[in-house]
């Protein structure tokens, strides 16, 4: 048994480490799982003590250590609504807010990056059919990107496990999916509804045509970037954006840690950064 | 009926990046647009030139728009060359205290770039500076921190710099710093706030070794 142990003031100091280096925040009721974590890390590198492995943390020059804690803390898992809150906050704040401000009939255009395997995506799509009446005046694209060429076709199939859609109410599931193969089909209405493509965020070439989006959802993927690829990735996003468009990152994530380019919105639902109206 | 639609054609482009030859010479005129968005993709297409850090310094030096000013700094950080770190330097210098902080973060984010100017960094003239790039090592992965932290608490004559210092060390200071705190407490008996920074510093430190 470990005789390593996290002191109050250990915890604190990592929780605001953490949050600057990832953005990531920990409450304390969180305080076990970060706890278990962290041991288990000074157990790996032999640091034998919080103190030595945060020294360690802080400053070992390849960064490698600190994106093995990132991936232990985080739970790379997608899966049908989650998160919901932010789609609440699509609906009910951000959506209305850019109707109100919008001066043409162009489309309303929301980009998923990474799609990973389209739960994002296709969850964006059932939540404004749903729940936002606007989706009968206006017409939206979504566009879901990611890196990976594989996962892309897998979510252009969209086949999902019963685990990819336990969060979603019998209701919807009954009306968009159709039980097949020991898994969930997405109906081809939605399946046509979005539109699959293969980025690189990090690549200026690639990304130079995705502009004009109304709304971003990057949630869960600036945490695994150093920091220079993070500020990149933001600026990358702020020229892909309208004035006055929204960015939602992941619920631990903050892009006031990331860039000073974007304004700090706080909906009832959920906080999302706003690139400024008057931003040329 | 959904009102879910796909891309027709790609999205057009106006007022921006395509007007000019996307060549050394053709972005760094490109800086002079008059539209804040074509300056931006200039900035940072001329990351791919080696020679770019002259007319990005060049450039921040009169650019007013922030979303400029940050994609320069993000691509000097790229180049990371000579010219580029004396451009990012010389914003610890600004009286501009978002230029500056955001210098300071640009320059945490690339250890190996900015490592070998803190020494000269930390003999600058100006205290302002010094304390900025104590500021900077607080959480620049690089092996050297506690050693420069050593090196300030060891020579500045700077109270408010070396306070700076001690802070930092209470934090990341190991048994190598003590004897450092120890002649720091001395050299400045008469200031009873770096006596009581020195002794949070050494508790800290022996806690941390138990």
């Amino acid at each position: 048994m470990t005789s390593i142990t996290i002191s109050e003031e250990d915890f604190s100091k990592f929780k605001e480490f953490f949050y600057r280096k990832t953005g990531m925040q920990f409450e304390n009721s969180k305080r076990y799982f970060v706890d278990k974590r962290l041991i288990e890390r000074i157990e790996a590198t032999n640091s034998g003590s919080f103190r030595s492995y945060f020294v360690m943390l802080r400053f070992e020059t390849t960064g490698e250590e600190l994106q093995k804690l990132v991936n232990l803390m985080t739970v790379n898992e997608t899966y049908f609504f989650r998160e919901e809150y932010q789609f609440k906050c699509l609906v009910d704040s951000i959506l209305p807010e850019i109707v109100r401000k919008k001066t043409d009939d162009s489309p309303i255009r929301i980009w998923s990056v990474p799609s990973s395997s389209g739960e994002e995506a296709y969850s964006i799509a059932i939540y404004l059919l749903e729940h936002w009446s606007g989706i009968d005046r206006w017409d939206v694209e979504i566009i879901s990107s990611d890196i990976d060429t594989e996962i892309i076709s897998q979510a252009k199939k969209g086949h999902y496990s019963p685990r990819s859609v336990q969060n979603l109410p019998d209701k919807i599931l009954h009306k968009y999916f159709t039980y097949k193969n020991e898994g969930y089909q997405i109906c081809r209405d939605l399946q046509q509804a979005v539109e699959f493509t293969r980025v690189n965020i990090m690549e200026p070439l690639e990304v130079r045509s995705y502009r004009n989006m109304d709304v971003i959802f990057c949630r869960n993927l600036l945490i695994y970037f150093d920091d220079v690829s993070r500020r990149y990735a933001a600026e990358m996003f702020f020229d892909a954006m309208k004035a006055g468009g929204f960015v939602c990152l992941g619920h631990s994530e903050s892009m006031s840690r990331i860039s000073s380019l974007f304004r700090v919105c706080k909906f009832p639902e959920a906080i999302v950064y706003q690139k400024p109206l008057e931003s040329r | 009926m959904m009102a879910f639609i796909k891309q027709q054609a790609p999205q057009e482009v106006s007022e921006d990046e395509r007007t000019t030859a996307r060549d050394f010479h053709g972005l760094s005129a490109e800086l002079n647009s008059e539209h804040a968005t074509a300056r931006r993709w200039a900035v940072r297409d001329l990351v791919s030139f080696p020679q770019a850090s002259e007319v990005l310094v060049a450039r921040l030096k009169i650019e007013e728009d922030a979303s400029v000013r940050t994609a320069i700094l993000s691509s000097l950080a790229q180049l990371g060359d000579k010219t580029a770190m004396n451009g990012l330097v010389t914003c610890l210098r600004s009286d501009e205290a978002s230029l500056r902080n955001e210098a300071i973060e640009v320059l945490k984010a690339i250890p190996d770039e900015v490592g070998p100017i803190i020494n000269a960094l930390l003999n600058d003239s100006d205290s302002d500076v010094r304390i900025f790039t104590i500021n900077i090592l607080e959480s620049l992965r690089h092996e050297h921190v506690e050693q420069w932290l050593m090196s300030v608490i060891d020579n500045d004559d700077q109270v408010n710099v070396c306070a700076t210092a001690v802070d930092l060390l209470s934090e990341v200071g190991s048994e190598l710093s003590v004897q450092s705190l120890m002649n720091l407490k001395q050299r400045f008996a008469n200031e009873p706030y770096i006596c009581f920074s020195v002794d949070l510093a050494l508790k800290r430190i022996q806690q941390g070794e138990h």
